[in-house]
C-alpha cells in the first residue's frame, strides 16, 4: 500500500500548479484581466486536456488521480477555465460512449463542450425535460445530456448557441447558463453509442471525485491564504497569528481540508482501480466529506481576515462562492449521505 | 419575576399592533434599488417618530416619552411579527450622546437624531485599528477654537449617508494609548471629508472608508472629556452589542418567518429534518430574545450595558448565521445559481456579523476575562 503520490504525478502535481498560478486572481478584479485562452493554450499544450482520452488498448490516458491532480490545482488557483466541464466530465462521457474522435478534438483546446445538469445542479440532465444548466461553460460551443432509450442511456449533443442565457450564479470563476425553457427533442444531436449502466455509474465516481477535488484545492488554498495572514497583521502590538483563539480557528479549517484531500485521493484511485460500485462509493464518501465542511472552512477563512476578509474586493469570497457552488454540482451530502446508507444498509 | 405584560404594556402592545398592521408599506421588502431602500428606511424612522415609538425611553425634554425600555423591546417584538421595516439604530449612537454630552449638546443632537432628521455613523475602526482599536491614529490637533483632524477611517457603516458622525480621534499622542482618545460630534458635510464606499461580498455597498483632510471642528463639538474617547466608545460599542438597541430581534423573526414560508413554499414541511431545524432556529431566536430581555431588566433596574453584552452578541451572530445557513440548505442550488439571489446576498450579509462591534473572537477573550481566567 502506499497512499501518495509517486514522482510522476507529483511533477504533474507541479505543472498543473504553475498553470494554475499564471492564471488564478488575486482579486476577484483580476478574474476580468486574466488570460483565460493563454490558460487553455497551456493546459491543451502540457496534454492535460486530453488525460480522459483514451490510448490504443482503450485504456485512459491519464488515471483519475491524474485528473484530480490538475483538478485540485486549479481550484486552488481559482482559475476561470473550464477544465471539469470539458476536460473531464464532457471528454469522459464522449470516450465512454465511444466517440473517441470528438473527445480527441476537445484535447486539442481549440473546441469546449461542457455537461448540462438539472435544475438543482445534483444531476447529469436527463432530455427533453425540464429547465437545465449549462455549468463551465466558458467558450463552449454545446454541451451533452443523456437522452433515455432501450438500450441504456444515449449521450446527446445540444447547441448552446440558442435557448440559453447567462446565469448570475454565486461562482465567479466558472460560466453557468440557464436554459430559457424545457429542451425539445429536435435540438438533440446523437453522439456514440449508448452507455451501459455501469459506464455511467463509472463517469459520475469520476465526476464526483474532480468535484470534490476541486473543492479541496479550494479549501487548501484559502486556508493557506488565511495562514500567511495571520503572519502579516498586527492587532496589539503582535501578529494575529499568535493568538490561540486564531490558530485554533485556522488549525480546525485545515484539519478540515486535509480529511476532504484524503477522502478525494482514494476515490481518484480508485476510479479506475476498484469495480465501479466501490468506486462509486468512495466518491460519494470523498464529495460528501467535502460538501460538509466547504461552507464552515471558506468561512472561517473570511473570519481569520476580520473586516477585510468581508468586503467584495477581497478574495476571500471567491473561495467560498467557487466551493458553495461546488458543493451542489452533482449533489451534496444530501444527497450523497442516503445513497450511502442504502449500500450499507440495504445492500443496494 | 414576571414575564407578562403589565396592563400598561399590554394596551400599548395592542395599539401598537394595529397601528403596525395599519401602516407598514406594502411590498417594502421587495426594493431592490439601493438608495430607494435608505429612502424606505428614512422614512420608516420618521413614520415611527411620528407616532411616538422612537426614542421611547428617552427623556422627555430630548424628543423621548421617558418610558422603560421594556417598550422597545415589545416594538421589537412585535415589528417582527408583523414585518416590519428595519427598526432605526438610533440606539448605541445616542446613547453615548445621551451620557457623555453637556446639555447644550442634548438638545442640540439628540431631538433630530430620534426623529430621524439627522442619520449618524460611527467613525472608531481603521486599517491598522481593529480589533486594537485604542490603537487608532487619526488625530485632532487643538488650534485655537478648533481641532483640526487628519486621518483615515475604515468601515464608517452608512458613511456616504449620514449627515453626523461620531469620531474618535487621538488628541494627545504622549500618553498611554487609551487615555490620548476624544470623541467628536461631526458633520459629515465639513471641507475636507471625503468618503468612498466599501462594497462587501453581498454587493452592496454597506460600509465605507473616510479620510479627514484637514477637518476643522469646533471645540464645543468635542463629545466628553479630552482624553475620555476611549471609555464613550466602550460605552458605544456595548450598547451596540445589545441586540435589542438595533432592532436585530425584529430582524431575526421576520427572516424566521421569511425561511419558514420558503420551506412551505417548496413542499419541504412534511420533512423531519427541516421541521426540526426551523425549530431549531425558532429556539435560537428565543433564547437570544430572553437573553435580552434579562439585559434590559437589568437596565431598567438602572444597571448599564457590561460585558454581559458579549454573550447577546455571540448568540446573536450565531442565531443569524445559522438561520441563513438553513435558508441556504432549503434553497440548494437556487442559492447559486442566481434564482434566489436575494438570499445569497443576505448570506454574505450576515457573514460580518461576527466581525463589527468587535469580533467573535474578541466576544470571547472578553468573557474570559469577566470569568476572570488567568491571563
Ligand atoms: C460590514 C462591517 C461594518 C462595520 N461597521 C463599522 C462601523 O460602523 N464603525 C466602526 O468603527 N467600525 C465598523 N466595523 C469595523 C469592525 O468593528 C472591525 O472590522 C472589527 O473590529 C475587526 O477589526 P479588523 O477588521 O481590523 O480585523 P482584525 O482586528 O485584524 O482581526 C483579524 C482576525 O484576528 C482576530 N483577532 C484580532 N485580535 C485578536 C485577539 N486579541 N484575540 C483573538 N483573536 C483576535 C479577529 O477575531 C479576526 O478573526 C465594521 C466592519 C464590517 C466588516
Amino acid at each position: 500500500m502506499l497512499a501518495l503520490l509517486s514522482d510522476e504525478q507529483q511533477m504533474l502535481k507541479e505543472v498543473a500548479a504553475q498553470i494554475a498560478g499564471s492564471a488564478g486572481p488575486s482579486n476577484p478584479s483580476d478574474l476580468n484581466t486574466v488570460d483565460r485562452a493563454a490558460a487553455w493554450r497551456s493546459l491543451a499544450q502540457a496534454g492535460l486536456l486530453a488525460l480522459r482520452t483514451r490510448d490504443d488498448d482503450g485504456r485512459p490516458v491519464g488515471s483519475g488521480v491524474e485528473v484530480a491532480v490538475v483538478a485540485e490545482a486549479l481550484g486552488a488557483g481559482l482559475v476561470p477555465v473550464p477544465y471539469l466541464g470539458s476536460a473531464v466530465l464532457a471528454t469522459e462521457l464522449l470516450a465512454l460512449a465511444g466517440a473517441h474522435d470528438e473527445a480527441e478534438a476537445l484535447s486539442e483546446g481549440d473546441a469546449r463542450t461542457t455537461v448540462l445538469l438539472d435544475r438543482h445542479l445534483s444531476a447529469l440532465a436527463v432530455l427533453p425535460g425540464e429547465q437545465v444548466y449549462a455549468w463551465d461553460a466558458d467558450g463552449a460551443a454545446d454541451a451533452l445530456a443523456l437522452t433515455a432509450g432501450p438500450d441504456g442511456h444515449q449521450v446527446v449533443r445540444v447547441s448552446l448557441d440558442t435557448g440559453f442565457v447567462p446565469a448570475t450564479g454565486a461562482d465567479l470563476t466558472r460560466t453557468l447558463l440557464r436554459s430559457d425553457g424545457p429542451i425539445d427533442e429536435a435540438r438533440l444531436t446523437p453522439v456514440g453509442r449508448p452507455l451501459s449502466a455501469e459506464a455511467l455509474l463509472r463517469w459520475e465516481a469520476l465526476a464526483l471525485t474532480v468535484i470534490s477535488a476541486d473543492i479541496v484545492g479550494v479549501m487548501r488554498a484559502a486556508v493557506a491564504r488565511a495562514v500567511a495572514y495571520t503572519k502579516e497583521r498586527v492587532q496589539y502590538g503582535v501578529l494575529i497569528g499568535s493568538f490561540q483563539a486564531v490558530q485554533h480557528l485556522c488549525a480546525e479549517a485545515y484539519v478540515q481540508a486535509e480529511a476532504s484531500a484524503s477522502a478525494t485521493n482514494y476515490a481518484a484511485w480508485a476510479v479506475d482501480e476498484l469495480d465501479v460500485a466501490e468506486a462509486l462509493m468512495a466518491a460519494r464518501t470523498a464529495k460528501t466529506q467535502a460538501a460538509l465542511v466547504a461552507r464552515e472552512v471558506t468561512e472561517t477563512v473570511m473570519q481569520v481576515f476580520g473586516g477585510i476578509g468581508q468586503t467584495y474586493e477581497h478574495i476571500a469570497h471567491v473561495h467560498t462562492r467557487r466551493a458553495l457552488t461546488d458543493r451542489q454540482v452533482l449533489g451534496d451530502e444530501g444527497v450523497q449521505l442516503p445513497r450511502i446508507a442504502d449500500v450499507r444498509l440495504t445492500g443496494e | 419575576m414576571d414575564y407578562r405584560d403589565t396592563p400598561e404594556e399590554a394596551e400599548f402592545r395592542a395599539t401598537l399592533r394595529e397601528w403596525l398592521s395599519a401602516t407598514i408599506p406594502a411590498g417594502w421588502d421587495k426594493i431592490e434599488d439601493e438608495l430607494e431602500a435608505v429612502r424606505l428606511r428614512k422614512d420608516w424612522h420618521r413614520t415611527l417618530y411620528r407616532a411616538g415609538y422612537v426614542g421611547m425611553s428617552w427623556p422627555v425634554e430630548y424628543g423621548g416619552r421617558g418610558l422603560s425600555p421594556v417598550y422597545d423591546a415589545i416594538l421589537n417584538e412585535e415589528s417582527g411579527n408583523l414585518g416590519a421595516p428595519p427598526l432605526p439604530s438610533v440606539g448605541y449612537i445616542g446613547r453615548a450622546i445621551f451620557m457623555y454630552a453637556s446639555e447644550e449638546q442634548k438638545r442640540r443632537f439628540l431631538p433630530p437624531l430620534l426623529s430621524g432628521e439627522a442619520s449618524w455613523c460611527q467613525g472608531f475602526s481603521e486599517p491598522e485599528a481593529g480589533s486594537d482599536l485604542a490603537s487608532l491614529r487619526t488625530a485632532a490637533r487643538l488650534d485655537g477654537d478648533h481641532y483640526v483632524v487628519n486621518g483615515q477611517k475604515m468601515w464608517t457603516s452608512g458613511g456616504q449617508y449620514a449627515d453626523w458622525c461620531l469620531l474618535l480621534a487621538r488628541t494627545d499622542p504622549d500618553v498611554p494609548k487609551h487615555k490620548g482618545i476624544s470623541a467628536f460630534l461631526v458633520s459629515m458635510t465639513e471641507p475636507g471629508v471625503t468618503v468612498r464606499p466599501i462594497v462587501i461580498a453581498s454587493g452592496e455597498a454597506e460600509t465605507a472608508e473616510v479620510f479627514w483632510d484637514d477637518v476643522r471642528i469646533p471645540v464645543e463639538q468635542r463629545l466628553g472629556a479630552p482624553g475620555e474617547g476611549w471609555r464613550i466608545a466602550m460605552t458605544t460599542v456595548a450598547y451596540e452589542r445589545g441586540p435589542a438597541d438595533i432592532g436585530f430581534i425584529a430582524n431575526y423573526r421576520r427572516t424566521l418567518r421569511k425561511v419558514e414560508g420558503l420551506a412551505a413554499e417548496r413542499g419541504l414541511l412534511e420533512k423531519e429534518e427541516v421541521r426540526k431545524a426551523l425549530a431549531r432556529a425558532y429556539v435560537r431566536g428565543e433564547v437570544l430574545r430572553l437573553n435580552c430581555m434579562e439585559q434590559l431588566s437589568m437596565r431598567v433596574s438602572g444597571r448599564a450595558p457590561g460585558p454581559e453584552g458579549s454573550i447577546a452578541k455571540l448568540l446573536w451572530a450565531d442565531a443569524e448565521q445559522s438561520l441563513q445557513h438553513l435558508a441556504m440548505d432549503i434553497l440548494g442550488a437556487d442559492e447559486m445559481t442566481g434564482v434566489a439571489a436575494g438570499w445569497l446576498s443576505s448570506y454574505f450579509t450576515s457573514r460580518p456579523v461576527s466581525v463589527y462591534g468587535g469580533s467573535a473572537q474578541i466576544q470571547k477573550n472578553i468573557i474570559a476575562r469577566m470569568l476572570d481566567m488567568p491571563r
